[in-house]
Order: C-alpha cells, then sequence, then structure tokens
C-alpha cells in the first residue's frame, strides 16, 4: 500500500501532535506530516498554499474543538471545501462521537471522522485502507470507531 | 529514494559499530540499500531501532496524555466539590444567622412578656389602692368620722397616681408596641 504524499494535523494539543506523529511513522502512513494547533492558523496556511499554487496536503485532519481558535474544526472543513478550494481529503480527528456534529461535518464536507482514543493506530490503519476510496470521492462518508 | 555511496555507507557502518551511533528518523525509509548486504542490514537495524524508540514514545506520550486527561478531571470534579463546599458553608452561615435571629426574638418577647406582667400587676396594685383608699375616704366623709389621715393618705396615693401616670402609660404603650412588632415579622423586633 502506498503511503499517503503528505498530511496536515490540526489539533490544539501538542501531545497529540506527538501521538499521531509516532502513529503514522510506524503505520508508514507519511513520510511528510505537519501539525499545526490553531485553527485560524490553519486557514491562513491552507489559503498561502492556494494563493502561492504550491502543493496542497493530500489529507487533512481537523479536531472538532480547538480551543485558542475562533472557530471549530467543521468551520475549518467547510472553509478548506468551500472557500478556499475542494480536493483535499479532509475530515474529523475528535474525541466525540456526537451524531449531530457528525452530520454537521458532512454538510461541511467531511469525508471522515476518526474516534480519538488510546488505540488510535487500528483506526487509522483502516482508514489508509479507505484512503484511495475518499481521494477519488467514492468513498462514502465513514466513522472509525 | 536516496542513494549513498560506498565512502558514507562505511562511514555510517563505522559509527553504528564503534559508537553505537545510527541513523534514526523517517530519513532512514528513503535511503536505498541497494545490493550491498551489509548496508542493507545497517538500514534495517537503523529502522527497527526507530521503531522501537518511536513505539516507547509512543507509549509514554500517551501515558502522559492520558494521566493529563485525569488531571483535568480530577481538577474538575475538585472545582465541584468546592463550588459544592462553599455553597453548603454559605447554607449554614445563613441558618445560623437565622438561628441566631429567633434566638434574639424569643428573648426580646420574654423581656417585654415579663415587663407587661409587671406592669400590669403593678396597675392592679395601685388601682386596688387606690380604690380601697377612694372607699375608706368616702366611709370617712359619710360617717363624719376623724379622716385627717385618711384623707392626707388619699391626697398622696393620687399625686403619686397623677405624677407617675405619664411613666406607667409609656410602659403600656411600649409594651404594646413590642407585643405588635412581633405580629408583624421576627426581624423587625430588632428595629
Amino acid at each position: 500500500m502506498d503511503m499517503i504524499e503528505s498530511i496536515l494535523l490540526v489539533d490544539d494539543e501538542n501531545l497529540f501532535h506527538l501521538v499521531f506523529e509516532d502513529a503514522c511513522s510506524l503505520l508508514d502512513i507519511t513520510l511528510n506530516l505537519m501539525a499545526i494547533d490553531n485553527a485560524d492558523a490553519a486557514e491562513n496556511h491552507f489559503a498561502t498554499i492556494v494563493r502561492e499554487n504550491k502543493p496542497k496536503p493530500d489529507c487533512i485532519f481537523v479536531d472538532l474543538n480547538i480551543i485558542g481558535s475562533s472557530f471549530d474544526g467543521i468551520e475549518l472543513c467547510r472553509r478548506i471545501n468551500f472557500v478556499h478550494g475542494d480536493g483535499v481529503v479532509i475530515g474529523i480527528i475528535s474525541s466525540s462521537d456526537d451524531e449531530q456534529e457528525q452530520a454537521k461535518a458532512v454538510k461541511a464536507g467531511a469525508q471522515f471522522w476518526i474516534i480519538k482514543s488510546d488505540e488510535i493506530e487500528p483506526r487509522l490503519e483502516e482508514f489508509v485502507k479507505d484512503f484511495d476510496g475518499y481521494k477519488a470521492r467514492t468513498a462514502p462518508f465513514k466513522v472509525y470507531r | 529514494m536516496i542513494v549513498l555511496n560506498d565512502e558514507i555507507k562505511k562511514e555510517l557502518i563505522k559509527l553504528a559499530a564503534e559508537k553505537n551511533i545510527f541513523l534514526e528518523g523517517n530519513i532512514t525509509k528513503l535511503i536505498s540499500p541497494e545490493s550491498d548486504k551489509t548496508f542493507r542490514d545497517y538500514i534495517s537495524q537503523c529502522v527497527a531501532r526507530d521503531k522501537e524508540n518511536r513505539r516507547k514514545r509512543l507509549d509514554i506520550t500517551k501515558t502522559i496524555q492520558q494521566q493529563n486527561k485525569e488531571l483535568t478531571e480530577w481538577k474538575s470534579h475538585n472545582e465541584q466539590l468546592n463550588k459544592d463546599l462553599q455553597s453548603a458553608l454559605e447554607a449554614s452561615e445563613k441558618a445560623k444567622q437565622l438561628a441566631e435571629n429567633d434566638l434574639d426574638v424569643l428573648q426580646k418577647r420574654t423581656q417585654y412578656e415579663l415587663v407587661g406582667s409587671i406592669v400590669k400587676v403593678a396597675l392592679w396594685v395601685i388601682c386596688g389602692v387606690g380604690t380601697i383608699t377612694s372607699i375608706l375616704f368616702a366611709i370617712t366623709l359619710l360617717t363624719d368620722i376623724e379622716n385627717k389621715t385618711v384623707e392626707s393618705s388619699w391626697s398622696n396615693m393620687f399625686s403619686i397616681l397623677l405624677t407617675n401616670s405619664f411613666s406607667i402609660v409609656g410602659t403600656i404603650m411600649g409594651v404594646k408596641y413590642a407585643s405588635d412588632k412581633k405580629g408583624r415579622g421576627r426581624c423587625k423586633c430588632d428595629d
């Protein structure tokens, strides 16, 4: 299975950045991971990429509640999808399993929802198997529990 | 993939053998081992060591993450307990205040009742003495008996009654005022 070219993680919890980075490395998910802890900074980063025509990340993982930001993860999904251009696989990674929030995320253009917990690796492995479907926009919205 | 020349490969293998220093991180996945078996073993060792280190770090990070989560929950729980304790303390303070007010009201009521009783008894005594003296004085007048002693007693009694009447009326009014306040509310007794 091919690795994902590049991943952007947006999560306010810096410890989770380390967990995610190590899990991605151990599972050979990607070699190019960038982590941002603020939704505003992530939006600016993505806007800059689009404006300067730089390569977009292949996949974006967004936390639901990003403390210290002026908007939440669902709003960030919406802006990346509908304001700064689509074509990027984007989804939510959160400890919440709220169905209402998941419905909002779908409307905002999220393609997946990964439940964040102690054992994140099996979910990431499962996600990587479905990644091609997300990239081709053929896979339906899925919650990884 | 990155292809290293033989000299660099030898240096890296020597560094690992002599100083136990290995390449680490994702770069190990980008270096091509080619057909060189020694270097392939070296790269495999680097990758294995890197994975082991990452696994250790991942476990530690997860433990810290879990501890942080528990600490946050405990903090929130403690804050709730503190709030509950504060509320209980405030409630007990209010109850204490009410009890003190009730005790104060009770003490004042007892005092007023005692004063009222004393005034009533005093009035009965004064009225009784006044009436008896008046009757005696009337008898002496009607029977034409020597009445100097009774006359002076009657005169003294009524002058005392007149002198003290304002004081007595004042005391009665005070008792009446206190009794009215009791009926209207406990705390207003302090006014």
